[in-house]
């Protein structure tokens, strides 16, 4: 009897979810919403636009635009869920000023630093833009010119930028805002493992024991992340949560031990709990000897800073990423100065809460999730933090298993797709090859079918370095595309804003709508955005999603694509490569960048008649361009670790995480069983690394470059809030999301509010020594910080609270801390 | 030298002038153009001056939907109403248990499925934390207006 | 006239005379040891006081519209914890000095202990207010002079019913509004 009433609720279950989906039927209408047949609604699925969690949603059209949105109930990563961001993308196309016409700074009728926008026709902006460009590259070479890109470009949009500045202009100054987010835990990948991104994967959240966030404020940042966690946590009760930060947020509300610490000092709680596993016997013997190398990191390296700041000058090793063999022995001598007493008395946690979180790690039976974000990458020592993570999962051998992970999240939709797994940094190349080797650009020039010597083997300039190249002058046309970075990057006044209004430079910025960096560029494009566009994005556990156009663009926006294309169209190959490449191909004399790039017999091969009828990007260049340059790139990871499925399939699926061998994707990365390039017996294999061992790095704890002092006496951490993307541009569009968090606040512990005579509400001037802003204070909300700390959320255009902060960068990963910096607020 | 300052400040040509300690730096030509982002025309290097707070509406009726699965907007203050480890305040009203004894809106059924699709006799876990995609409301003008349009049958 | 005289002497023998000193002594020092046992009271009513064993309780009520509001209004710990009436309040005090006590034998001494007490301690002093019909609530917040076209639709709505009928108190709906919450599981209008 029981049986059958279980089984039959199952079976409504399954029936009522199925009613829900309406998708099964995929691109068929079901009619979910409308009462009558005239009132269809059509049903596709697409990725969210926002973060990193990657869920899928369905978006409902009707008459060529969208009316309806929900969370897709077939998808693995969400189940029918979205976040209160995601309820609302129907809402993010249509702010009432998008931008629909090129708009060019003019005097008289001709284009002007100082003059006021116009708008021009597209022919008109390609030509100011092309000829900026060529006279960029006449007088000063290929580092003259540069692009800003994006961990939110699809993945076929980061791939022809990046092959259009690399192999077209021969440029390497092309980095995406990842940079900003992600480029500290590619460099722990890359030390520790020698291949990126995360070995686990999202079903590690129904298998782990043990949650613990190391900077990372899941509940707003990865809301559905946090719904499975959430679920795992209160429906077993043994299940603990541990929450790390630098002042209380959402994600403490789950905490079953709340550790708020001063910043910095993680990597000395980091480095206690492996003296802790060490110190009571608990380490993996068998698997660390298996698996694993010791290294030590070179220490004293500066804070990315200008060459001339003094503190750069003053490091013994600035920028050394350097690794040096040691023993088990010297390891062990190393983290044994981190006592719980000394690290507890550094970090100003209580011993209890320490070892209570040790514990967890050191106890064989617990299988522990360790999950972070910003708060550990964003960092001056973000690399190392990284991997001090990691040695503690490698000491005690919990990694690549259900449940036992070391995780890092992806702040954007794909940061892991577009800008890592494409290699749009400055120094990478698709599938972790990077520019530096030649034998990695001899694999880009011979898949890319260029002469020898097309790609420069000097990595171009990092983020936070084109805003110093900008402001000096070294780099003269520059392209802004699918980000924000005047709002974004840091320390606005010295660096971003001179460098963007250098009279020397042009500044191009493609964007849906006016942003702060479209006032400060030089000409704006109006772009189409999400599923105006066919694309695909890779998500934070390795899971590459599709979508197709669902509407068309808004009158006059262009994507992204179309925009790189047609640009690379105005370009002879002559302008853009010497003689000796020339000669090398000479095929090539005559064509257009457009033609040696991408109409190859690769990208262009696949016909038009294969997309879809709603195919704007296909239609204008008359073959299937999506398809041609997914699977052009496919071709540097199939065979090598990162193998992709055929384009076609992940239209047909909700995502697939890579690598997919034999038409199956891989869950646990390294683990025999799961990951097919691991072979028979070996039980694990490091792959990325040529003995297939993973390093456990020892770093100490080292003092961040700016601390509060007497006059700025107080910590400024920044970051996001829940219901507003970034910087804003499209969730502050959605009336139902500006008012659900209008205006950026300076949240302030109530103390510190009072000894300066500040209530709730009272407007305030911040002040750092590069710049200052104001907004409001709020002592109650729903971040907490300890005496001496405050936040501010870097989503208001009005506020600009980067004009504060610090472009200090970790100096390996060129990944500015945007946590910490010294700051004094007043009462206005 | 407050004069020539003003001199500077009324041709509006402020040229790079020596600045002390904080003051912050001069950028000789911002401007934007004409044309007014989420900031509005305030030029990018002027300390903006910080909007009046908000107050998050009180005690409304249900706001109406533009979707069907657009999740209901909160009408009412939440201060203080605690959703943690230990205690659920919203529940307290909205639960299928006390929404009748309450007048309050009952939670929607699919929140008693669990990731499976499964009914539940409770509440899904994994739906706990209600502010993940209710939201309270300011007494606030949207910055831009938005053309969303919802479908006939909707209107 | 003989007596007069005798008392007079007996007045005048140094015996006598301490007797009268007593008694006025005695007159002064009530009014000092009732002086000194009113400021006792009202010291261990303030909130440094309660702060010095509760630290991490008293703190948490500057989130919440009892430390600030619109008007300035505000109550400190003892409004809501000790009754204002003598004799109840005597009794309270005399019972706060077996929780000084089991405070002085380290039962809340850290965060976890005192995590782990809290449901049981919030439990007791919701019976309290209970019984009394939420006695401290009402000291300000008197029903009878609530205007219900003041207050929010949701507030008219039990106010006018439950709350007006006696069926429920204060504290039945308002808990931890000064506080955070215990584990809150099989707390009757919680799930």
């Amino acid at each position: 009897m029981k049986l059958t009433r279980r089984a039959l609720i199952k079976a409504n279950a399954a029936a009522s979810a199925a009613a829900l989906a309406g998708v099964n039927l995929s691109v068929s209408a079901t009619n979910l919403i409308a009462s009558s047949d005239e009132t269809k609604i059509k049903w596709d699925k697409a990725p969210c636009r926002f973060c990193g969690t990657g869920c899928s949603v369905l978006v409902g059209t009707q008459d060529g635009r969208v009316v309806a949105t929900q969370g897709d109930p077939e998808a693995p990563v969400n189940k029918g869920l979205n976040c209160v961001k995601g309820y609302f993308l129907s809402k993010i196309m249509y702010g009432k000023d998008r931008l629909t016409t090129p708009l060019l700074r003019m005097k008289n009728g001709q284009y002007d630093k100082d003059g006021d926008f116009a708008p021009v026709s597209w022919d008109q902006a390609f030509d100011v833009m092309a000829d900026k460009w060529k006279a960029a590259l006449k007088a000063k070479g290929a580092t003259s010119v540069g692009m800003f890109g994006s961990g939110q470009w699809t993945v076929m949009e980061g791939y022809a930028a990046s092959k259009l500045m690399k192999a077209g202009f021969r440029s390497n100054n092309i980095d995406p805002n990842a940079r900003h987010c992600m480029a500290s835990a590619v460099g722990g990948f890359m030390r520790t493992f020698g291949i990126d991104e995360p070995m686990g994967c999202y079903d590690d959240f129904e298998h782990a024991d043990a949650f613990v966030l190391w900077g990372s404020n899941m509940a707003e940042m990865h809301p559905i992340l946090w719904t499975r966690l959430t679920d795992r946590r209160l429906s077993h009760p043994h299940v603990r949560v541990s929450v790390l930060s630098t002042f209380k947020h959402r994600s403490f509300e789950l905490a079953d031990n709340e550790i708020v610490f001063t910043p910095q000092t993680d990597l000395a709680i980091a480095n206690y709990i492996a003296n802790y596993i060490i110190e009571t016997d608990a380490v993996n013997w068998e698997f660390v000897n298996k698996h694993t190398h010791f290294k030590r990191a070179t220490t004293d390296i500066g804070y990315g800073l200008r060459n001339e700041h003094p503190m750069q000058k003053a490091a013994a090793n600035p920028n050394s990423g350097k690794m040096h063999p040691m023993t088990f022995e010297e390891y062990k001598a190393s983290v044994a100065e981190y006592s719980v007493e000394k690290v507890s008395q550094l970090s100003g946690v209580s011993e209890e809460k320490l070892i209570t979180l040790a514990k967890l790690y050191a106890d064989p039976k617990t299988k522990v999730m360790s999950l972070w974000t910003m708060g550990m990458n964003q960092h001056t020592r973000g690399v190392w933090m990284n991997s001090l993570v990691y040695n503690i999962h490698l000491l005690v051998g919990k990694i690549s298993q259900p449940g036992n992970s070391p995780f890092s999240l992806t702040g954007q939709p794909s940061a892991c797709g577009t800008a890592r797994e494409v290699g749009t940094f400055s120094h990478r190349l698709p599938a972790d090859l990077v520019v530096t080797k030649k034998e990695h650009r001899d694999i880009a020039e011979k898949i890319w079918k260029l002469p020898e010597g097309t790609i420069p083997a000097k990595p171009g300039f990092h983020a936070v370095e084109q805003h110093r190249r900008l402001k000096d002058g070294d780099m003269n046309a520059y392209w802004v595309m699918c980000n924000n970075n005047m709002q974004a990057a840091p320390n606005l006044m010295e660096e971003g804003l001179p460098g963007y209004r250098n009279p020397e430079n042009f500044i191009v910025c493609s964007d849906p709508y006016p942003t702060v960096t479209a006032q400060a560029a030089d000409l704006i494009l109006p772009t189409a955005m999400w599923v105006e566009k066919e694309g695909a994005y890779g998500n934070a556990e390795r899971r590459t999603q599709a979508w197709y156009q669902q509407v068309k663009p808004i009158e006059g926006a262009k994507s992204d694509l179309w925009q790189l294309l047609e640009f690379s169209k105005r370009f002879n190959i002559e302008d853009v490569w010497p003689e000796d490449l020339l000669a090398s191909m000479p095929e090539y004399r005559g064509k257009t960048v457009y033609d040696v790039l991408y109409r190859n017999q690769q990208v262009d091969a696949f016909p038009l008649s294969e997309a879809q009828e709603l195919n704007d990007d296909a239609r204008d260049q008359g073959f299937y361009v999506q398809k041609g340059l997914f699977e052009e790139y496919a071709a540097f990871g199939r065979g090598h670790g990162h193998d992709l499925a055929p384009y076609d399939r992940y239209h047909q699926e909700r995502g697939l995480r890579w690598p997919v061998v034999n038409g199956k994707e891989t869950q646990w990365r390294f683990a025999e069983g799961s990951d097919p390039y691991v072979e028979k017996g070996t039980g694990f294999q490091f792959y990325g690394k040529p003995d297939n061992k993973a390093n456990i790095i020892f770093a100490p704890y080292e003092q961040p470059p700016e601390v509060p002092n007497e006059e700025y006496d107080l910590w400024l951490c920044t970051g996001r809030v829940l219901e507003h993307w970034h910087s804003g541009t499209m969730t502050r569009r959605v009336p139902e999301l500006y008012r659900a968090v209008p205006d950026a606040l300076c949240y302030i512990h109530p103390e510190d509010a009072a000894k300066r005579n500040l209530r709730r509400g009272d407007e305030v001037l911040i002040e750092s020594v590069r710049g200052e802003v104001r907004c409001r204070v709020e002592t109650r909300g729903r971040n907490r910080p300890p005496e001496g700390l405050v936040f501010v959320p870097w989503f208001d255009a009005r506020v600009l609270i980067n004009k504060v902060t610090l472009d200090a960068t970790d100096p390996l990963s060129k990944q500015t801390d945007f946590k910490k910096c010294a700051v004094k607020i007043s009462k206005v | 030298m407050k004069q020539v300052l003003i001199a500077l400040l009324v041709t509006g040509a402020l040229y790079s002038l020596p600045v002390q300690s904080t003051e912050v730096a001069n950028i000789e030509n911002v401007n934007n153009g004409g044309v007014a982002s989420l900031r509005g025309i305030t030029e990018l290097d002027t300390t903006r001056k910080a909007d009046p707070m908000k107050r998050v509406e009180k005690d409304r009726s249900p706001i109406d939907r533009d979707y069907v699965y657009q999740p209901p907007l909160i009408p009412h203050q939440t201060r203080h109403y605690e959703v943690s480890l230990n205690a659920n305040k919203c529940l307290s009203c909205h639960s299928w248990k006390y929404a009748g004894e309450m007048g309050a809106t009952k939670i929607s059924v699919t929140h008693y499925q669990s990731r499976e699709g499964q009914v539940l006799s409770d509440v899904s876990p994994r739906r706990y934390f209600c502010l993940q995609c209710h939201v309270t409301q300011a007494d606030a003008a949207p910055l831009v207006e938005n053309e969303f349009k919802r479908v006939d049958s909707l209107r | 006239m003989k007596l007069v005289s005798n008392f007079w002497r007996k007045l005048c023998k140094p015996s006598n005379a301490a007797v009268g000193v007593v008694i006025g002594m005695g007159f002064v020092g009530g009014i000092l040891f009732w002086g000194a046992f009113n400021t006792g009271m009202e010291a261990t009513n303030s909130e440094a006081f309660c702060a010095s064993c509760h630290e991490p309780i008293v703190n948490e009520i500057k989130e919440t519209i009892h430390y600030s509001n619109r008007s300035g209004v505000r109550a400190i710990c003892s409004d809501c914890h000790v009754p204002h009436n003598w004799a109840d309040k005597i009794v309270r005090k005399v019972q706060a000095s077996k929780e000084v006590f089991a405070f002085v034998m380290g039962n809340i001494s850290t965060e976890e202990k005192f995590y782990a007490r809290r449901k049981h301690l919030a439990l007791r002093e919701w019976q309290r207010m209970k019984e009394n019909d939420s006695q401290e609530c009402r000291n300000c917040h008197d029903f009878d002079f609530m205007d219900f076209s003041e207050q929010g639709q949701r507030s008219v709505k039990q106010h006018s019913t439950a709350l007006a009928s006696g069926e429920k108190t204060c504290v039945d709906c308002h808990k931890g509004i000064a506080h955070q919450l215990p584990d809150m599981s099989d707390v009757p209008g919680w799930q």
